[in-house]
This record gives C-alpha cells, structure tokens and sequence, in this order.
C-alpha cells in the first residue's frame, strides 16, 4: 500500500548515516506522539483522583476513586443525564439525517442524469467556501422568528445537510461500477429501488465512516448549541461544561471529570473505529 | 478484514469506471429502450436532492443574504423589528480608524475592539495555519516511510482532532494554570509562568493548543494526499539524478498541488473564525487578549444584543476571508501541475 522511499535499487539500509536518521525519526515521531496524548492521560489521572494537583497528578492519580462523577452526578443544579440525553439526541439525529439527505445528493449527483447536475454538484461544493461564522446571526434570528430557539428542531435542521458529506458520498458511489445500476434497471427497479437495494449496501464503509465522523463532530460541537441553547435544561455537554467551568474552575477533578464525559466516547469511538475515520477522510481523494 | 478486501475492489473499480466514462453514455441509452423520458428523470434527480436544497437555501444561501441586509439594519430582539440604518453599524464597529490616532487600537484593546481583535486573528492565523500545515506536512511524510508501528503513531496524531473544542480548551486552561501541570515541569528550570492569566503570553497559549489539535487534521489529509503520487514518479527523478530536496520539491509538493490549496483554504476560514476554544478558554481575557473577531461578534449580537453591528462585523470579515480564499485559487491555478 505505502510505497517507501527507501525502496529503490542501491539504497544503503545500513551504515552511520541511515541508523542515526532512523533514530532521529523515531524520536521525533514519539516526542510528537507524547504532545498529544499527554493531555489526554492527564484528564484522565485527574478526574479519578480525590483532590488533584499538579504534583500528583503528573503521572499517575495519587489516589483513585469515582468521587468526581458521583458527585457531579449528585449535584442538584448539573442536571448531566438531561445534558447527555440532549447530546445524544442532537448528535444522533444529525447523523440520520446528514446520512439520508447526504447519500440521496450523493447518488443523483454520482448516478443519475438530470438537467443542471454538474452545476449543482458545483455549487454544493462552493458552499463549503463560506465561512460558517456569517450565518450565525441570520439563522439564530430565523430561529427567533420561529420561535425554536431552546428547541430540538432549531438545533438540529439547520445541521441536517453538508456539502463535505455530499461530495463524499459522490466520490464513493461514482466509484462503484454502472453496471450494477444498469442490470437493476433491466431487472425493473426503479431508481429508488436501484439506490436503496443495490448501492446503498455497497456504500456502507463510506456511510459507516461519514456517520462516525458526523457523530463525533456534533457531540463536540460547542459553537452552535451555545448560541441556540440558552437553558440550562437544553444544554448539550459541550456547552455545559462551560457553564460549569465558570461555576467551578477552581475544582480540578469535577472539572476532569466532566471533560472526560465528553472526551472518553470519542477515544472509545476512535481507537474502535480507527480505519473508518481515516478512511472517511482519505476516502473524499481531494480530487475536486 | 472484510472491509480491506472489499475497498481494494472499489479502488480497482474507478479507474475502470472513468476509462468507460460513467455511466452517462450506457444509461442514457437504457433510458431510452425502456422509455423512461427526460421530464421523468429531471424530476426524479430533482427530488433526490431536495432535502439539500431546502436545507441549503433555508439555513446557508438565505441567512448569506439575510446577513448582507441586516448589516445595514438595526434589529430589535424585542419587538423583532429592524430599521434601515445605512452605513451606521459600520460607522460605529470601525471608528475611531486605527490610521486616525497612529493605530493606537493595536496596541490597546479600548481604543476599538474591532482593530484589537482583528489584530488578534490575524496574529492567530499567521501563528498556527503555517505551523498546523507544515507539522501535519512532516508527520505524513514521516509515517508514509516504512514506519513500525504506524497505527500507533497515526492514532496518537489524530486524537487531538476528534476532541471537542470545548474540552480542549478547558483541559489546556488547566495544564497552563499558574499551578497547573505545564508550570510542574518548567518550574525547575525557572521559566514558570502563568501563560494563561499574562495577556501577553494568553494568546500564545490559545495558538499551542490550536496546533495540537490542527496537526493531526492536515496529517490525514497529507497522508491521503501522499498515496496517490505514482511511485514512477520518484523513479523517473532519482534516474536523473536528483536529490532528495529536489524530489520532494518538484515530485512530492508539486503533485500535492490540490491537497495544499484544500489544506491552505480550510486551515486559513478555519483560523478567521476561531471562537469557541477563547470563549471556553477564558472569555477573550485577559483583557481582551484572546478577544478574536468571531469571539467579538458573538458578544457583540449575542450577549448584547447588538444584531445589526455583529452582522457588520461579520460582513467585514466575510470580505477578508473570501479575498484569501480567491487569493489561493488563483494561486494555485499558476501553480497547478499535470501528468
């Protein structure tokens, strides 16, 4: 798969000058490696120590126990199963969504012959040219209107499409071959038919590593939810976990803990799932 | 191992898919046997990409308009009225200019929070878009040697990049405290200071987290990028002769042509627009040192309500992003190489 760029004829793989470049790159790699994980270890030894500080939690907790979680699970004014259940439900009906409108744009956009389509695949893809940041106003404001701020709906709808997942799926299903499509058609499916029985199983890799990406985008999407959630009870664990830092910065294992709540499903997601994330993003090729 | 298997197939089946180019020519003519007529093809193509329109107009193509008219609007939360103000919102956002009293207003954040924070993205993107690209850059050119362990390596990499904002910036918050993890370390070596609380060192702390967490992102990309560079290519450079800079420079950088114009434009919006992370991370303080220009617009419309001045500002921050973004296409259009 990954070609080497030693691999070619007369390359010397011993002597002075390879080992002590070898270990260079080693140590690179690894000092680059510590940077980013060290952070993550450290919310993970202080929100199960008892009362942490630095010098204790540097590398392992001096102490351990789940005090943290119960309490902020015991606190009247952190109502965290709400948050959770509401996180869920944003991430969750992002992803069906973003999946259904994202693979039937993609499909169309890959397999079927209508007027306009190369124009519009186009101007799908431009629109991952504007900044989102320009729409945050207008669309809180169309929310007003609708009276769906604080709601499920004005948090979820206006996430319900993205031109990167489109693309995506294009990609994926232009890959696959027309035959399959022709031979349905022949058999008498009609082209929801074809879509949904013949190259939707085949899309599954790309759906199941766009879902994952979708998923764990929204679950840590803090900017949106903290704009359109302003109470309490509809917070998501993002926005909560500002709140609660403002509330209780000065505890450091509750603080821990309650980044943790957020971090942990997307290591579990992660080191689970590995090659479906790098694959959902190798997958979109940068060909244009 | 089922999924391997069966993502070589695919692979294998683009390429001979674009040498019968599409599916276009084959379908048309089944169509046409069967009698499917091009009204009904229209409209089924039509309604399969629907959803995505109505999305896209209700909630991206309309509010971009939208946005242009409240600019010039002053908008009532309470009576949900607005009222045409012309150039006032740009007016009262941009004055004092920063050329009127010797750009007094980079350097102190009351002279015009505007400039000052304008001034901070700036500093910010410069910061960490070159720093994110070419730390993403390296690392992929480090694990796309024969490297043991590379999924490891990968894996740590990319860990950053999944985490939210908001956690990230809560974790960092911590680690930089004055008695925080980072100080534990640096202590001994008597450069211990609280990088977070100095608004001379709050940003900086903001851009080391901003790169941790951006070189993973770009290492993916580089790495998907590296793949499709035939390996032909570096043996046809090394028949003639060249060396290992030149190879990289005219095999390796020119091939990654369309991964470096996609990588550049994402990093450089992805940089205009930073806010979450210096909201969580200590509210634009201190003393306004974090304060970005899309952390300001969010307090300026949203914690006062200030809708009409926030959509000014993000107008004029719209035209900055797009000039660098056309800035790039034509960039890379001079640059663009092909086989």
């Amino acid at each position: 798969m990954a070609r080497s760029s030693y691999e070619y004829p007369g390359y010397e793989r011993e002597g002075p000058t390879y080992w002590s470049q070898t270990v260079g790159l080693y140590l690179v790699l690894t000092l680059g490696a510590l940077w980013m994980t060290a952070p993550f270890w450290w919310t993970i030894t202080s929100a199960f120590s008892a009362n942490p500080t630095a010098t204790e939690v540097s590398f392992i907790p001096a102490e351990f126990t789940f005090n943290n979680f119960i309490e902020l699970y015991n606190r009247d004014n952190i109502p965290l199963v709400r948050w959770f259940i509401n996180t869920i439900i944003f991430a969750g009906s992002v992803t069906v969504f973003n999946l259904t409108f994202d693979s039937l744009a993609g499909y169309a956009l890959a397999r079927m012959d209508f007027w306009g389509r190369d124009k519009l695949f186009l101007a799908f893809i431009s629109t991952m040219m504007i900044p989102g940041m320009i729409t945050l106003i207008p669309v809180y404001l169309i929310l007003v209107e609708l009276g769906w701020t604080n709601t499920y709906q004005g948090l979820i709808l206006p996430l319900a499409a993205n031109p990167f997942g489109i693309f995506l799926l294009r990609q994926h299903f232009k890959s696959l071959p027309a035959a399959l499509g022709d031979a349905a058609k022949i058999d008498g499916c009609n082209e929801l038919q074809t879509f949904y029985h013949v190259y939707l199983p085949l899309a599954k890799p790309a759906l199941a590593a766009l879902g994952i990406f979708t998923f764990m985008g929204a679950w840590g999407n803090f900017e949106w939810p903290v704009i359109v959630m302003r109470e309490t009870e509809m917070f998501t664990l993002p926005v909560a976990l500002f709140a609660v830092r403002n509330q209780y910065f000065a505890q450091t294992g509750l603080m821990m803990a309650a980044a943790l709540i957020i971090v942990a499903p997307v290591i579990i997601a992660f080191l689970s799932a590995q090659k479906y994330f790098i694959r959902g993003m190798s997958l979109s090729g940068m060909k244009g | 191992m089922a999924y391997d298997s069966q993502s070589d197939d695919t692979e294998a089946a683009v390429n001979i898919d674009e040498l019968r180019d599409g599916s276009d020519g084959t379908v048309a003519r089944l169509k046409r046997r069967v009698g499917i007529t091009e009204d009904q093809s229209n409209l089924m193509g039509f309604l399969f990409v629907a959803p995505n329109i109505a999305v896209f107009s209700i909630f991206l193509l309309g509010p971009v308009l939208y946005a242009f008219y409240l600019a010039f609007m002053e908008y009532s939360i309470l009576t949900h009225e607005s009222a045409y103000v012309g150039l006032e919102n740009f007016y009262a956002v941009m004055q004092p200019y920063p050329w009127e009293n010797g750009f007094e207003a980079l350097r102190d954040p009351t002279t015009n929070t505007w400039w000052f924070s304008l001034r901070n993205t700036f500093v910010y993107a410069i910061g960490t878009v070159p720093l994110q690209i070419l730390g993403g850059l390296a690392v992929a050119l480090m694990l796309d040697k024969r490297v043991r362990a590379k999924k490891a390596y990968r894996a740590a990499y990319f860990m950053p990049v999944m985490l939210s904002g908001a956690a990230a910036a809560v974790i960092w918050r911590w680690l930089l405290a004055d008695t925080g993890i980072i100080n534990e370390f640096l202590r001994p070596l008597g450069l211990a200071h609280n990088w977070a609380g100095d608004p001379s060192t709050a940003l900086g702390a903001i851009m080391l987290m901003a790169v941790w967490g951006g070189i993973g992102f770009n290492m993916i990309l580089f790495l998907a990028g590296l793949q499709n560079i035939p390996q032909e290519l570096y043996d046809a450079a090394r028949i003639d002769g060249s060396n290992r800079w030149q190879r990289f420079r005219h095999v390796t950088w020119a091939n990654l042509g369309n991964t470096n114009f996609f990588v550049i434009v994402m990093a450089i919006i992805g940089a205009f627009q930073v806010f979450g992370i210096a909201l969580v991370f200590e509210e634009g303080g201190p003393f306004y040192a974090t304060t970005t220009a899309v952390l300001l617009i969010y307090q300026r419309a949203f914690e006062e309500n200030y809708f009409g001045e926030g959509a000014a500002m993000a107008m004029f921050l719209f035209v900055i992003i797009f000039a660098f973004s056309y800035w790039q296409y034509r960039y890379r259009k001079s640059e663009e190489v092909d086989y």
